[in-house]
C-alpha cells in the first residue's frame, strides 16, 4: 500500500513557476498550496521549493512549469526534472484564438494602431526583436536573487545593491 | 590569572574571529545616485545655441540675425526649455509613431528624462529636498513600471533597457539592514567555502597523481597475463578490448597531466617574475 502510495506521488505532474537561484546546475521551482489551519478552519498560501534538474536549460525564471519527482534523486538537493515549459514569462498567448497578446490589447491590433499613425524608426517590431535573453548579464539583472550589499570585493557584484 | 590580566586591558568583546576576516563597510550611496537608480548614460548634451522646441520649425527665425536667434536660444529661456529639449531627444529613440504620447515606452523615457534632470539638480544641490523626494518618487515609479511590463512584454521590455540604457535588478527578498555581524557571517561561510574547495582540489590532485602509475602496472600486467596464458595454453581471460580501454585511459591521462604540468611551469614563472 504505502509503496503504491509512494510510486503514484512519484509520477504527479505539479504546476510551478521559476525562481531565480544561485545554483548553476539546477532550477528552483516555487509552488504555491494552500494549507488548512485545523484551529481556523481556513486555508492559507504556503510556499514550496523544489530544485529541478534542467540539462538543456529550458526554463528561465518567471516561466510556468510542469515537474515531476526523479526515479532517484540526482544530488541531497535536486529531488525532480521539469517536463514543460507551460508558460513562458512575458511572452502571453491568448488561449481562445492563439494570438499574442502585450496587457489588454493583441500585438496586431498594437501594429496596426502604429501603423495607421505612420511607422518611425524608432518604432518597436516583434517579428525582429531576439528572443528572450539577450539582455541578461547586461542591463538586465533578474536570473539570480539580488541582495544588500555588505561587502567591499575587489570585483564589483552587479546583484548586490 | 595573566589571561585575566590581558583580557582586562585588551578588549576582545562580540565575535572572536580566528579566521583572518577584514571587514570593510561598503560607503553609503543615497539612492538618487545614478549606479542606484540604474541610469547607465548621462542627460544628452544639448548645446546653448538650439533653438526652443517651439521655434525650431520656423522659417523666420532661419533667416533672422544673430541677436534674435540669441533670444530663442535654451541658454537664454531657461533651464525649462533645456529640459523639454532632453525629454524629446530620449523620447524620440522610443517613439512608436509620431503622435505617441501614451504607450509605456514613451512614459518610461519621459520619466528618465526628469530622472535624469533632477540628478543633475542633485549634485548640485544635494539639501534640495523636494527635488530629492521628487527624483526617489519617480525613480520608484519607473521600477514599477518595468516591473509591469516584464511581466507582460518581456521582448519590449529588453529593448527598452537597451534603448534607453537603463539597467534593471529585481528587488532582493528582503531588506535587512546592514550589520557586522551578519556581515562577518556571511564573509566566514565564504571563507570556509574556500577552504573546502581548496582542500577538496589538493586530493583531488593527489589522486589523479597516482592515477598513472598504477595504470601502467595495470596495462602491464594484463599484457603479462595474456602472454603466460598463451604459453602455458589456458584459457585466455584478458580480452584485445581490456588492453584497449586500459591503453586508451592512460593516454587520456597522460594528455592531462601534461597540460597540468605546463600550467605549474607558467605559474612558477610568474611567481619568479614578481619576485624579482
Amino acid at each position: 500500500m504505502a509503496r503504491n502510495l509512494s510510486e503514484a506521488a512519484r509520477k504527479v505532474l505539479l504546476l510551478g513557476q521559476c525562481v531565480p537561484t544561485v545554483k548553476h546546475n539546477a532550477t528552483k521551482i516555487r509552488v504555491k498550496r494552500l494549507e488548512l489551519d485545523e484551529n481556523l478552519l481556513m486555508f492559507f498560501k504556503k510556499d514550496e521549493f523544489y530544485y529541478c534538474h534542467d540539462p538543456e536549460k529550458q526554463c528561465k525564471t518567471g516561466d510556468i512549469v510542469l515537474i515531476q519527482a526523479l526515479p532517484q534523486k540526482l544530488t541531497k538537493l535536486i529531488t525532480h526534472q521539469i517536463k514543460e515549459v507551460v508558460y513562458p514569462f512575458g511572452d502571453i498567448t491568448d488561449p481562445i484564438t492563439g494570438k499574442k497578446v502585450a496587457k489588454e490589447k493583441y500585438r496586431e491590433d498594437i501594429e496596426r494602431e502604429t501603423e495607421v499613425y505612420g511607422k518611425l524608426d524608432s518604432t518597436f517590431d516583434y517579428n525582429k526583436a531576439p528572443p528572450r535573453g539577450w539582455q541578461e548579464g547586461k542591463k538586465d539583472f533578474t536570473a539570480k536573487p539580488t541582495y544588500t550589499k555588505y561587502h567591499v570585493f575587489d570585483e564589483n557584484d552587479p546583484y548586490a545593491i | 590569572m595573566l589571561r585575566c590580566l590581558t583580557s582586562a586591558i585588551v578588549q576582545c568583546r562580540g565575535i572572536k574571529q580566528q579566521a583572518k576576516i577584514k571587514w570593510v563597510r561598503p560607503d553609503y550611496v543615497p539612492s538618487y545616485k545614478a549606479e542606484k537608480s540604474g541610469d547607465l548614460e548621462n542627460i544628452p548634451k544639448i548645446s546653448d545655441d538650439a533653438l526652443g522646441l517651439d521655434y525650431t520649425l520656423s522659417g523666420e527665425l532661419k533667416d533672422a540675425p544673430e541677436s534674435v536667434k540669441k533670444i530663442f536660444s535654451v541658454a537664454h529661456l531657461g533651464p525649462k526649455e533645456y529640459k523639454t529639449l532632453v525629454k524629446e531627444a530620449l523620447t524620440e529613440r522610443v517613439k512608436q509613431h509620431q503622435y505617441d504620447d501614451t504607450t509605456v515606452e514613451f512614459k518610461v523615457a519621459k520619466m528618465t528624462a526628469q530622472i535624469r534632470c533632477l540628478q543633475e539638480t542633485m549634485d548640485k544641490h544635494p539639501k534640495n529636498v523636494i527635488a530629492k523626494k521628487a527624483c526617489q518618487e519617480l525613480i520608484d515609479k519607473r521600477k514599477k513600471t518595468l516591473k509591469l511590463l516584464r511581466q507582460y512584454d518581456y521582448k519590449k521590455f529588453e529593448w527598452l533597457l537597451e534603448k534607453l540604457n537603463i539597467e534593471y535588478k529585481a528587488h532582493p527578498d528582503t531588506y535587512n539592514k546592514l550589520s557586522r555581524k551578519e556581515s562577518l557571517k556571511k564573509l566566514t561561510e565564504l571563507h570556509c567555502e574556500d577552504v573546502r574547495n581548496k582542500k577538496l582540489d589538493e586530493y583531488r590532485n593527489l589522486l589523479e597523481s597516482q592515477q598513472g602509475p598504477f595504470l601502467e602496472d595495470k596495462l602491464n600486467a594484463l599484457k603479462f597475463i595474456k602472454s603466460e596464458q598463451m604459453e602455458l595454453q589456458l584459457p585466455v581471460t584478458v580480452t584485445d578490448q581490456d588492453i584497449k580501454k586500459v591503453e586508451k585511459q592512460f593516454n587520456e591521462w597522460k594528455i592531462k597531466n601534461e597540460i597540468k604540468q605546463q600550467g605549474k611551469k607558467k605559474k612558477r614563472h610568474l611567481l619568479l617574475e614578481d619576485s624579482e
